[in-house]
């Protein structure tokens, strides 16, 4: 009896499962969902293609215009110009004076990848990443934030930070230079930021 | 070519039936990638993605508006949601490396992914981009129907054999040809460059400090070698976006691929990326020439004893 139910178990459940695993696998496909499928790849190329192109023409500029929404929301936009059109061609780091209302200064520097250790550089790369990108105008709307964040970090009892300056040193790198004979890094403030008291709390 | 023609190319070419072994490899590799750098970045966890991180979320909504995929949107601003948001990611993410509950493994691997990217753009590198991307048609192919524990439980219930059943490749194919744009794109890029065509830009690349990982032999920073090896990054991005879908010329390209990404990996400190974009290249291999590799593997690592020779062999 026994044997007869394991029996009808193994076969019946058997041949529909395989046949619902085959639709996800290499079953012949109904013409209208192979061409579902088609017309989702070629949107998505013809997408991709248009949204990563280097080409900035009115008709690649309007399909950027028209797939934008969904690019952005899906996750699809991509730009592959990294060292293009050219490397940068300084050496910059970013570092922030926080003074505090008593006078105290500090110096704090986002962590530089060639002052760290070969494993530390790994884990730490994202903060080069991070000072590269933050001098830049367009990206001026983090500045606060980030003048705000160090400004908490040096604030101790009774002697809040009173003023936070970002400042970006850079260096050109001058082909033919010798190795340690490299420019002194300059450095440029690109943003302050006065805080109150209360600003603390 | 008449449309009929192409027409039947392209269905070749999406939907001719292949073995999946070449998709769950690229998928434990993926899953691999994408568990790395999840442990890279869980040491500033909050400084990157916390509430009172660098960059705040009103901050980055400022910065990139409109709707997108992104869970820090919805789950409450608190930190503990954020810490526990890494530990949900990470689980999934090893689920997708096991093969365990692939698809819905492969949905949430994504959706968490496009949610820390949305979180904090100004972190990411090129490799992140193509998890991204890869982790998007990653979600549409059977990822599981090999190499996986869902095949081990379909094969325990007597669902499936010992040679997995062929799948349809569109989504994988998907994935190769996002990776021959990643390179077709960026030599397109370099090209509009000064430095680039007159073989200097190697030249500023090595010399960034904060870029340069190991130390160099002294003949790789002559101008001739820096010269050539500005063009042979040229020729080599702008070839292998073409020439490796060209069978003969496949696995000569991988290689020189995989040596190019070595050097990258050995010269320049960018976490992950190389191994990010590597992985996609399993894609490329032909699934008989994997397995052939396979039985070169286990007939290397386990030793004769354990595995004796037919009568015939050994007489002889």
């Amino acid at each position: 009896m026994s044997a007869t139910t394991s029996g009808k178990k193994k076969t019946k459940p058997r041949a529909t499962k395989s046949s619902r695993a085959s639709l996800t696998s290499a079953a012949p496909r109904s013409a209208l969902l192979q061409g579902t499928i088609s017309a989702f790849i070629l949107f998505h190329i013809v997408a991709i293609f248009c949204w990563a192109v280097p080409l900035s023409n009115p008709p690649i500029l309007a399909v950027r215009q028209l797939i934008r929404p969904y690019m952005v929301w899906s996750g699809l936009f991509q730009s592959w110009d990294t060292f293009a059109p050219s490397p940068v061609s300084s050496n910059t780091f970013v570092k922030a004076i926080a003074m505090s209302q008593s006078g105290d200064v500090h110096v704090w520097g986002f962590p530089r990848m060639e002052q760290f250790s070969y494993s530390q550089r790994y884990r730490e790369e994202r903060y080069r990443k991070f000072a590269e990108t933050l001098p830049a105008q367009t990206n001026s709307v983090l500045w606060p934030n980030v003048a705000n964040k160090l400004a908490k970090s040096f604030d101790t009892p009774g002697d809040p930070t009173e003023k936070v300056m970002l400042l970006n040193f850079h260096a050109d790198i001058v082909p033919g230079t010798p190795k340690g004979k490299e420019p002194t890094p300059s450095p440029d403030i690109f943003y302050q930021e006065y805080f109150l008291p209360e600003d603390s709390k | 070519m008449n449309l009929r023609n192409l027409g039947q190319a392209w269905n070749r070419f999406f939907f001719t039936p292949q073995s999946p072994t070449s998709l769950g490899l690229f998928r434990i590799l993926y899953g691999i990638c994408v568990t790395c750098t999840l442990l890279l970045l869980h040491f500033d966890w909050l400084n990157w993605f916390g509430v009172n991180g660098w960059v705040s979320l009103p901050a980055m909504q400022t910065v990139e508006p409109g709707m997108r995929i992104n869970l820090f949107t919805v789950m409450p601003q608190d930190n503990h949601w954020i810490t526990a948001f890494f530990w949900v990611f990470l689980a999934f993410a090893l689920l997708l490396t096991a093969g365990l509950w692939t698809r819905f493994s492969s949905i949430i691997v994504f959706v968490c992914i496009t949610s820390l990217h949305q979180r904090n753009l100004f972190i990411n590198n090129g490799g992140d981009t193509f998890l991204r991307v890869a982790g998007f048609f990653l979600m549409f192919a059977p990822a599981g129907a090999a190499l996986s524990l869902d095949r081990l439980i379909r094969i325990r219930r007597g669902l499936e054999g010992a040679v997995p059943p062929p799948i349809i490749p569109w989504a994988q194919r998907m994935i190769q040809l996002e990776l021959a744009m990643v390179y077709l794109f960026s030599f397109w890029w370099k090209m509009k460059g000064n430095t680039w065509v007159h073989g200097t830009a190697l030249y500023y690349v090595l010399n960034l400090h904060s870029l340069t990982r190991f130390p160099l032999p002294q003949w790789v920073q002559t101008p001739l070698a820096e010269k050539l090896g500005t063009w042979f990054t040229l020729a080599f991005e702008c070839c292998m976006g073409i020439l490796v879908w060209i069978r003969p010329l496949r696995y000569p390209m991988l290689l020189t691929g995989l040596f190019f990404h070595l050097c990258l990996e050995y010269a320049l400190n960018i976490p992950m990326f190389q191994w990010d974009i590597l992985a996609a290249y399993v894609l490329f291999i032909d699934p008989a020439d994997l397995t052939r590799f396979w039985h070169f593997l286990r007939r290397t690592l386990i030793p004769r004893q354990k595995n004796p020779l037919p009568t015939t062999e050994l007489s002889s």
